[in-house]
């Protein structure tokens, strides 16, 4: 407490301030964990892998984005899941009636608009955010399922196909777009007065309201980016895949919640950052990259990678507490 | 092994000698001394971040000490947790009570034998909690059954102190415990603990308001940096400048500087004007204005509506009638961001929970309001660039120390400075402050006022919410006193001390037992009746009652004015016990004293009556006032 310091703290070196950043240390183990698998598998540092891998990270990546700006204000978002599920049904029987663009217009509309939904539902009414995403996680599925007639949705124009294997300068579209989406989100955060309230209203809400920052604004604005970016993330699943299934997105949630955590997000709202969850995005998709490369049986996975973020934020949390004392 | 007691009679009951404490890389306590002998109320001062709130807190076993010693009853000890401290008899009364707000009062006291197996038995613990309230001479001012959500914060520390004796303390420490209380409170608890005194407890008083530590403690300890620059001097012996030197290290001088008093010419227009403001439920009709140029007190006691009041001003607390106006235009309510455009500014009560954002640095804390104010997309933090080093220069901090990740680093006057920092960064056209002082040490509260004497230099107007009435008074251009959520009068501070503020303040409950026995005053002889504080040649009414408007004394409840200039100018120069006719013969006054059970004046209560009615003995009126009296 700073009524009982005397005099300032001592000034660390530059490593050591380097080393206090937790997105420096979360890197530092996102390299230790490639060069651990390097060494496993042969094939893991392959350019194929590396651009296998990075394929991997758009769709995760894409919704992590959207989850970083909730966990951001203090809040969490479970539907991302259900809500990327619903809107590529949605989708998929938009492309039934209209051309590409339009089609994914309505999705990402509607994606936007259960996210405001849960947003103005949590700030207006001051319902707990894990509750009302729970049930929207549970809605979105259900219509998601209803929609589609429980099937997957198979007929899709090939013309999908652009939005991700158009390569500029060699690189896919979908990676180039996951790129520009980061360094949009974080200069967003960044450099504009909506981005820095967000970490204030996070960290401080009543403190922001009192220095006159639109609080309700910018406590909903984060659920409809995310449940916008639920709909682009499955947007760019069915371009692969040529098929919606009512089934998209399962536990999809928790991959992005945790690759959030791991990046260096405080769940309480304030810290955290998108350089953070690119990072915990990378260390998700090569764990788990790693894993399937080493043959390991799908169901040994689950247990995997649950522990290796248990024992990434357990070190982290005791580095961390050594290093800021 | 006995220690050999201290100069005095008293046997000694804690020692500590050469106590060091490092947190972190930061040194707290760098070798300090303290002792405390039973019977005695010890004062332990020092400004913020001198160790005192750190040696608190290893004598009662928060924290653990580095190196030293600690003696208590003779005995060395080394306790590793608050229950150890608590075994042997040590306790803490803290600013941020450790009660738990959802258990009841008794539960509360007795909360340390809750963890105990087997069953409680509440009937012995209803009678155990009686005779401890009886021992503090407060029989009936907690209610055992309520919860403690419900108590108002003097009651909690009466709750807190309670728990303590629960378990058998005989020593405890109170750590700033009037910070949060009202002068009718704080002598409460002076009575209460002058009672803990005389039953041989030794008590430790941390605080920052010297005249509290002059009156109430027998002996003062002083910190500074970590290590003790007094101990245990004789408090007597003592005055002010010197405590004021031993706490600072260098020559103070006054800390308020004499408010400008050459009338309100000097004063420009009336910038904000607020009429009838309701918000419910604690602020009920609350009028005043404040002109350019001018610091304006808003004093009363604690619940009476004063930061409430500020607040719905401000737009963060939904009004529920009247109106605010700012330079002559509406301001909308529940609407912090027009308010701030408008050109209000606001730094609210609570530091850490209201103002601080910690998680962001200290230079966008600094600028938190301009993001507040800022249209555009972007942050635009570059065009308040040269504002940003014109206050840094101000406020003495270096440009470097902008990019510190936390304010939390910094001790609680600097973060209060650079809270102000952030509303003045807007030159705003009026600064509201609740309780800008709070928690703020000797020091740092001389730069905080000269900064509030800066701003209305330059032509705004500054409003401060305090309920330190000293500092109301040295501050302040003008007060306007808030009670029970209406204002009740309007005065220049010139006129007023600290008595007569307590009075104004005083809540309705006196002031409605008050009010019955004017009424049945004027109204039984068909006449007037007021209650007033009577100086040499000027008079502040407190209360008045007409039930004749020809018997009108000239003056309203909460209005001041010169004697010569009333009705009764003859009764009030004589003050003496019996009817005194005036100058005409149009009336006839009796004033007399009041006084409490304390001995403390509480003014004149007067009757006027026709002088050919029938005038009621004046030894029957002063018993009925006496009996009013003595329940105030």
């Amino acid at each position: 407490m700073a009524s009982t310091t005397a005099g300032a703290p001592m000034r660390g070196s530059r490593f050591k301030m380097l080393a206090q950043r937790l997105e420096v240390r979360m890197l530092a183990l996102a390299l230790v964990i490639g060069f651990c698998l390097s060494l496993l598998s042969p094939y893991f540092l392959t350019h194929s892998n590396i651009f296998n891998m990075l394929d991997q990270s758009v769709v995760i990546g894409i919704v992590a984005v959207g989850m970083t700006f909730v966990i951001l204000t203090g809040g969490i978002d479970l539907s991302v899941g259900s809500v990327a599920g619903l809107t590529g049904i949605i989708l998929g029987l938009s492309l039934q009636h209209m051309p590409i663009v339009p089609a994914i217009a309505v999705a990402v509309l509607a994606g936007g608009g259960i996210g405001l939904v849960s947003g103005l539902l949590i700030n207006l009414f001051g319902l707990a955010a894990f509750v009302v995403t729970l049930g929207v996680m549970a809605i979105g599925r259900s219509l998601a399922y209803i929609l589609s007639g429980q099937t997957a949705i198979s007929d899709i124009p090939e013309g999908m196909q652009d939005i991700v294997y158009t390569n500029i300068l060699g690189v896919p579209s979908n990676i180039l777009f996951l790129i520009a989406l980061y360094i949009v989100a974080w200069a967003y955060l960044t450099y504009t007065k909506g981005g820095r309230t967000i970490y204030a209203v996070g960290s401080n809400k009543e403190a922001a309201r009192a220095a006159g920052l639109n609080t309700l604004f910018y406590s909903v604005l984060p659920y409809v980016l995310s449940g916008a970016l639920s709909a682009v993330a499955v947007t760019f699943s069915i371009s692969q895949l040529l098929s919606a299934d009512p089934l998209m997105g399962n536990a999809m949630e928790l991959d992005a919640i945790a690759a959030v955590v791991i990046g260096g997000a405080s769940l309480y709202g304030g810290r955290g950052s998108m350089i953070g969850t690119l990072i915990g995005v990378f260390i998700m998709v090569m764990i788990r990259n790693g894993l399937n490369l080493m043959g390991v049986s799908p169901f040994w996975q689950g247990s995997a990678i649950g522990t290796i973020i248990i024992l990434a934020l357990l070190v982290e949390r005791l580095v961390s507490s050594r290093a800021s004392r | 092994m006995q220690h050999p007691p201290p100069q005095g009679d008293k046997p000694l009951l804690l020692a500590a000698r050469d106590v060091t404490k490092t947190f972190d890389r930061t040194r707290a306590l760098a070798g300090a001394d303290f002792e405390l002998a039973e019977g005695e109320i010890h004062g332990l001062l020092g400004a913020n971040g001198a160790g005192k709130s750190t040696l608190s807190k290893i004598i009662s076993g928060h924290h653990s000490f580095d190196s030293g010693e600690m003696l208590y009853r003779g005995q060395s000890i080394r306790l590793r947790n608050t229950r150890d401290a608590l075994r042997i008899g040590i306790a803490i009364v803290m600013q941020e009570t450790s009660l738990v707000p959802d258990l009841t009062v008794l539960e509360n006291i007795f909360l340390p034998e809750l963890g105990r197996p087997g069953r409680l038995d509440y009937a012995a613990m209803r009678e155990r909690g009686r005779v401890i309230l009886d021992s503090l001479g407060q029989s009936d001012s907690l209610p055992f059954d309520w919860k403690v959500r419900q108590l108002s914060s003097a009651q909690k520390q009466l709750v807190e102190i309670a728990k303590a004796l629960g378990v058998g303390a005989k020593l405890i420490i109170f750590d700033e415990p009037t910070a949060a209380l009202s002068p009718g409170e704080v002598s409460r608890l002076f009575d209460v603990m002058a009672r803990l005194r005389e039953t041989g407890r030794g008590l430790v008083f941390v605080s920052h308001r010297l005249e509290e530590v002059f009156s109430i403690t027998d002996r003062v300890t002083v910190m500074r940096e970590g290590r003790t620059v007094l101990k245990a001097h004789p408090t007597a012996d003592l005055s002010q400048a010197e405590l004021i030197r031993a706490m600072v290290g260098a020559e103070l001088g006054a800390i308020y500087t004499e408010p400008h008093r050459q009338g309100e010419a000097r004063h420009g227009p009336a910038i904000l004007e607020v009429s009838h403001l309701a918000a419910q439920p604690q602020v009920k009709d609350v009028s005043f204005s404040v002109r350019a140029g001018e610091i304006l007190g808003l004093g009363g006691l604690v619940g009476a509506g004063r930061s409430e009041t500020v607040e719905a001003i401000f737009g963060l607390r939904p009004r529920s009638g009247g109106e605010v106006r700012l330079a002559g235009r509406d301001l909308r309510a529940n609407d912090p961001q027009a308010a701030i455009r408008a050109g209000l500014g606001f730094v609210a009560e609570d530091r850490r929970t209201q103002n601080i954002v910690p998680d962001l640095s200290v230079k966008e804390n600094l600028l938190l309001a301009h993001l507040g104010a800022h249209r555009g997309f972007l942050r635009g933090y570059q065009s308040r660039k040269r504002k940003v080093s014109e206050l840094l220069q101000r406020l003495g901090l270096p440009e470097e120390r902008l990019m510190d990740a936390s304010m939390l680093n910094f001790s609680g006057g600097m973060q209060q400075k650079i809270i102000m920092a952030r509303w003045l960064l807007l030159s705003p056209k009026v600064l509201i402050l609740d309780e800008p002082t709070k928690g703020v040490d000797i020091g740092t509260r001389a730069g905080i006022y000269a900064m509030l004497r800066d701003i209305v230099a330059e032509g705004a107007a500054v409003i401060v919410v305090s309920s330190d009435f000293e500092e109301l008074l040295g501050i302040s251009d003008r007060i306007v006193v808030v009670s029970d959520g209406c204002t009740i009068a309007d005065l220049p501070s010139a006129m007023l001390d600290e008595e007569k503020l307590t009075l104004l303040a005083a809540p309705r409950t006196s002031m409605a037992h008050n009010t019955a026995m004017l009424e049945h005053f004027a109204r039984e002889h068909g006449g007037a009746g007021f209650w007033a504080l009577v100086e040499e040649d000027r008079i502040i009414c407190l209360n008045a009652v007409v039930a004749n408007a020809a018997l009108d004394p000239g003056f309203k409840a909460g209005e001041a004015c010169v004697a010569a200039q009333t009705q009764i100018p003859r009764a009030l120069s004589r003050r003496e016990p019996i009817f005194v006719p005036e100058a005409d013969n149009g009336r006839t006054t009796l004033l007399l004293p009041m006084r409490n059970s304390r001995g403390h004046d509480l003014g004149w209560v007067g009757l006027s009556l026709f002088p050919d009615a029938e005038l009621p003995q004046p030894e029957a009126i002063k018993a009925r006032i006496d009996s009013i009296a003595a329940a105030l």
